[in-house]
């Protein structure tokens, strides 16, 4: 097997298959040093825990090799409105009561005025404002992830690839041999005058797609009509005095988002635009302006497009990461979406030549988890009172694809998020996007109304009263990484 | 309080699917107004007729407030373990119960570390690594104690029913919860503009209105009907008569039996006071099923449990279960009483991907008995594909059945896989087979120390 591409996706792609089929075939990589990578993905989802863990990597370090923070959520500012905020906290609020989830209670009470603030039930939620950090007892209350510095993330598979018996290979690709029977890729040539053979090739070469698009023609399915943000200019800067946040924050911009991502050493920000709203110099500046530490870099300009292959596993090519499609990282899915690639191929690992059945099955899968995903990011733009520029004005009166009208349609009628047990982001993600920029249902479970309101109100307080008491109890966030090794302030490091 | 709740349900049906539907909403919704209409009861109501109940029964019964040992005191009910399958196919041998098998390596499931052990000749039969299939396979019957480490703590249980005491059980709670229940048979159906029905009118003379109206008389459904006609045909489960009928009581046992006949299949339940049978055949009794769904259960503001949902043949013994997992489903996604077209989607899509698994594996029995000459769903052809492939289950949302259900049957019926997953070659074959075969043996050593089920079905019986 021949991997094409050493960014993120291609060594996470390498060190998971020598892992889990180091038995059944010879794992190969080709990378060169002179292609840049795209380095996305600084911060992730929860689904990453599980990933280090399967490969049997040590967190703490882990996370001293690749700068690592802990992750409870994003922080979303001005997107509902200006002077908005809420967090996406990797957790639920409160817990179900007589089998009706906690936010028909909430909602009740709500429509009378009382309850409260609904985030503040959720533990998460208060330890991220408060900046704390422990791992959770249950993951089902709260889980987390990691933030960390994605161009530390690569070497530090790659090690682990390469001691497990990944071969590395370095050179560029200058011709993909095609067999003219059967329509494969049969090898590719290197500059060196190398060729290099393989039964399957993962092309994770980027927004190249050398294989899967240049080669092979692979269509594109173009999504930009519901998420028109094509660029982003990246700039790090210093770490500001205070404590360091365990969270991620995205503020909505004129035309756009920007993020803010803290890790150990520094923080990462940028500014994802929309070119038809707002030239590259402007966000350049808009970017520069609101950053809060010392910028340690000059803006650096990507472009992309949203969108998927309409098949990401074509021929005896399989596509990970950016190859197979982009969707912004506004719920920091990038890294999700390899690991969901990388488990599909797994499954479907070619016993003898590749079958069709094999290829519609990771295609449909990868569909899949792409097609919710991307609901998933419209909502945050639709879900909006913002008119104050045309970048708003288009996503808040766009037309939204037919899916994520029904789920918004059905949380307005009943509070209900449609339940699914496959794919990414499940009831409290979407209760938390949706109450957090202001959509607030005009019904809910009917059982809600059984119970006296000032029980519930005291239940509610009762609640709230046991998480404060249980994030008091927790370390500041830096002081738990030092805790566990796992700073790179240590001495050690 | 929220203005859009239901305020009134009419229940049509008072055989097991109704009373149970009744219940479950009285107990939930204690301040609806909720009556049952009891029209005369339809034999090819299967629901209303089979006695076997997998394991949702008893959170059923711990909503609706009835006690397990009061059923198996009266003589209502025995234990279910499990259902041995008898010459499915010609030859074979194999139990459904309930609860895993085995214990996964890492990210590879057991069933693909046992096929590999069993090409390598190191496997006891798949059952052996179930504790579940272990005390059926002995017939035997404790329930899982609390401690984890018990070699039996994930065995689940339902029950057997006797259908007409059961139900003369479900009217005593009936009666307790103040449920009215009024019998006659339903003379016309008044509708609004909308297609909704705004009033039954009885052959008493007597006129029921509600907001909804829940349709648990059987698979003509009377009421679904009226609102939304279309159905979806089930040519791949078979279509079949079946008689039921009574044959001599037995041993009280855990065990129910499935085997092939000439005509087809009976299978036989045994019950405290006798054991029912049903079966392909023909004459006089026998009911017609009609294998399929209604394309909507729920349609504007009549939902349909039961039979007038679902009409399947009781192989897998799955009729009770959905009609559980119909009650639960409708609990759990109420709609208000504008019923609107989302909300009832969203039921509709859960319930269509409950039904469509049901199907699959009903259609997977009869095409494995069968010898797959018929043409067979989509989902179950890819389901089928992947398995014997490389033992792999596809990317799907699931509802209603865990990956055991369905190893049990295929591996059962000796659909082995052509391959080993590669990911499962990695796993330390020796060390693997060790832990195994350590894990067979204490459930077999559990198994050979349990009480038979007589004793232990005397012994949680007798009054203190």
């Amino acid at each position: 097997m021949v991997i094409l591409g050493g960014g993120t996706a291609g060594w996470m792609t390498a060190a998971a298959l020598v892992k889990q089929l180091g038995q059944a075939c010879t794992v190969r990589l080709i990378e060169s040093e002179e292609i840049g990578i795209v380095g996305v993905g600084e911060a992730t989802l929860p689904h990453i825990r599980y990933f280090v863990e399967g490969l049997g990597l040590d967190e703490a370090e882990f996370m001293k090799a690749t700068h690592a923070t802990f992750k409870l959520g994003i922080e979303f500012h001005d997107f509902g409105s200006i002077g908005t905020r809420y967090l996406h906290p990797f957790g639920t609020f409160g817990s179900a009561l007589n089998g009706v989830p906690f936010h028909h209670y909430w909602l009740r009470l709500h429509s009378e005025g009382k309850g409260g603030d609904l985030f503040s039930t959720s533990i998460a939620n208060v330890m991220a404002e408060r900046k704390r950090f422990a791992p959770p007892r249950d993951i089902n209350i709260y889980n987390y992830a990691y933030q960390f510095d994605s161009t530390l993330f690569g070497p530090y598979l790659r090690d682990f690839a390469i001691q497990r018996g990944v071969l590395r290979t370095e050179g560029k690709v200058v011709d993909v041999e095609v067999d003219g029977e059967t329509g494969n890729v049969a090898a590719l040539k290197l500059e060196s005058g190398e060729r290099i053979e393989g039964d399957l090739f993962v092309d994770c070469s980027g927004f190249r797609a050398l294989l899967i698009g240049q080669t092979l023609n692979e269509e594109w399915e173009d999504w930009s009509q519901w998420l028109p943000c094509d660029r982003a200019v990246a700039m790090p800067c210093t770490t500001p005095a205070g404590p360091l946040e365990p969270y991620t924050r995205a503020h909505a911009m004129k035309a756009g988002w920007r993020w803010r991502i803290p890790l150990q050493h520094r923080v990462g920000n940028g500014y994802v635009y929309s070119s038809s709203h707002i030239s590259d110099e402007d966000a350049a500046n808009a970017l520069v302006a609101a950053v809060e530490g010392e910028p340690m870099a000059d803006p650096r300009v990507l472009k992309f497009r949203a969108g998927r292959r309409k098949r990401s596993w074509s021929k005896n090519v399989v596509a990970v990461g950016l190859a197979s499609g982009f969707l912004e990282p506004l719920e920091s899915t990038s890294i999700y979406l390899v690991q969901g690639a990388i488990a599909q191929l797994v499954g479907l690992f070619p016993i003898g030549p590749v079958r069709d059945q094999d290829r519609d099955e990771f295609n449909r899968a990868t569909d899949y988890e792409y097609d919710r995903i991307r609901d998933f990011l419209i909502l945050h733009y639709h879900a909006t009172d913002r008119d104050d520029s045309d970048f708003w004005d288009h996503t808040r009166t766009m037309d939204v694809p037919d899916s994520l009208h029904a789920k918004i349609e059905l949380w307005r009628a009943a509070a209900r998020v449609a339940t699914y047990t496959q794919g990414l982001f499940f009831e409290a993600s979407w209760i938390a996007v949706l109450v957090g920029q202001g959509v607030i249902p005009n019904g809910w479970d009917q059982r809600a109304d059984l119970f006296d309101s000032s029980k519930l109100e005291q239940a509610i307080e009762r609640l709230r009263g046991k998480v404060n008491e249980a994030v008091s109890s927790m370390p500041d966030q830096a002081e738990y990484i030092a805790r566990r090794n796992a700073s790179i302030a240590d001495p050690a490091a | 309080m929220s203005d859009r709740a239901i305020r009134s349900i009419a229940v049509v049906g008072a055989g097991i699917v109704g009373l149970s539907t009744a219940l479950a909403f009285r107990r939930t919704l204690p301040n609806v107004d909720l009556r049952i209409v009891e029209v005369t009861p339809d034999p090819a109501a299967l629901a209303d007729r089979m006695p076997l109940a997998w394991p949702s029964v008893n959170l059923f019964h711990a909503l609706v407030g009835i006690d397990e040992r009061d059923l198996l005191r009266r003589a209502i009910a025995v234990h279910h373990v499990g259902t041995v399958f008898t010459g499915w196919p010609e030859g074979r041998s194999w139990i459904h119960a309930f609860g895993p098998h085995g214990r996964p390596v890492g990210a590879v499931s057991f069933d693909q570390i046992w096929v590999r052990a069993q090409r390598a000749g190191k496997a006891r039969p798949y059952e052996a690594y179930s504790p579940a299939d272990v005390l059926a396979r002995a017939s035997k019957f404790v329930h899982p104690p609390r401690d984890p480490d018990s070699p039996v703590a994930e065995v689940q249980y339902g029950l057997r029913l006797d259908p007409d005491l059961y139900r003369e059980r479900l009217r005593e709670s009936a009666a307790a919860s103040r449920i009215g229940i009024t019998t006659a048979d339903i003379a016309g159906v008044e509708r609004y503009a909308d297609r909704n029905i705004a009033a039954l009118v009885l052959n008493n003379g007597e006129r029921v209105q509600a907001d909804l109206f829940i349709d648990c008389g059987g698979p003509a459904g009377r009421l679904i009907r009226e609102v939304d006609a279309s159905f979806e045909e089930w040519p791949s489960c078979s279509s079949n008569s079946l008689v039921i009928d009574d044959v001599d009581v037995e041993a009280a046992t855990p065990v129910a039996r499935v085997s092939r006949t000439v005509e087809g299949w009976t299978a036989e339940w045994p019950l405290p006071g006798r054991t029912i049978r049903c079966g392909v055949g023909s004459g006089e009794g026998a009911v017609a099923i009609r294998p399929g769904r209604r394309v909507r259960a729920w349609a504007g503001n009549v939902l349909a449990v039961g039979d007038a949902a679902v009409a399947i043949d009781p192989l897998y013994g799955l009729n009770l279960a959905l009609m559980h997992r119909a009650i639960f489903l409708a609990l759990e996604l109420l709609p208000g009483r504008d019923f609107n077209p989302v909300e009832l989607a969203e039921f509709n899509r859960r319930w269509g991907l409950i039904t469509d698994q049901v199907r699959d594996l009903t259609a997977l029995l009869h095409g494995c008995a069968e010898g797959f000459t018929g043409e067979l769903p989509e989902s179950l052809a890819r389901r089928l594909d992947q398995f014997e492939h490389r033992g792999r289950f596809p990317f799907q949302e699931d509802e209603v059945l865990n990956r055991d259900d369905w190893t049990s049957a295929l591996l059962g019926m000796g659909m082995v896989p052509q391959n080993v997953d590669p990911a499962a070659s990695g796993v330390p074959l020796d060390r693997a087979v060790e832990a195994m075969n350590k894990l067979a043996d204490e459930f077999a050593a559990f198994a050979s120390r349990a009480p038979t089920y007589p004793d232990y079905l005397a012994r949680i019986t007798r009054d203190r």
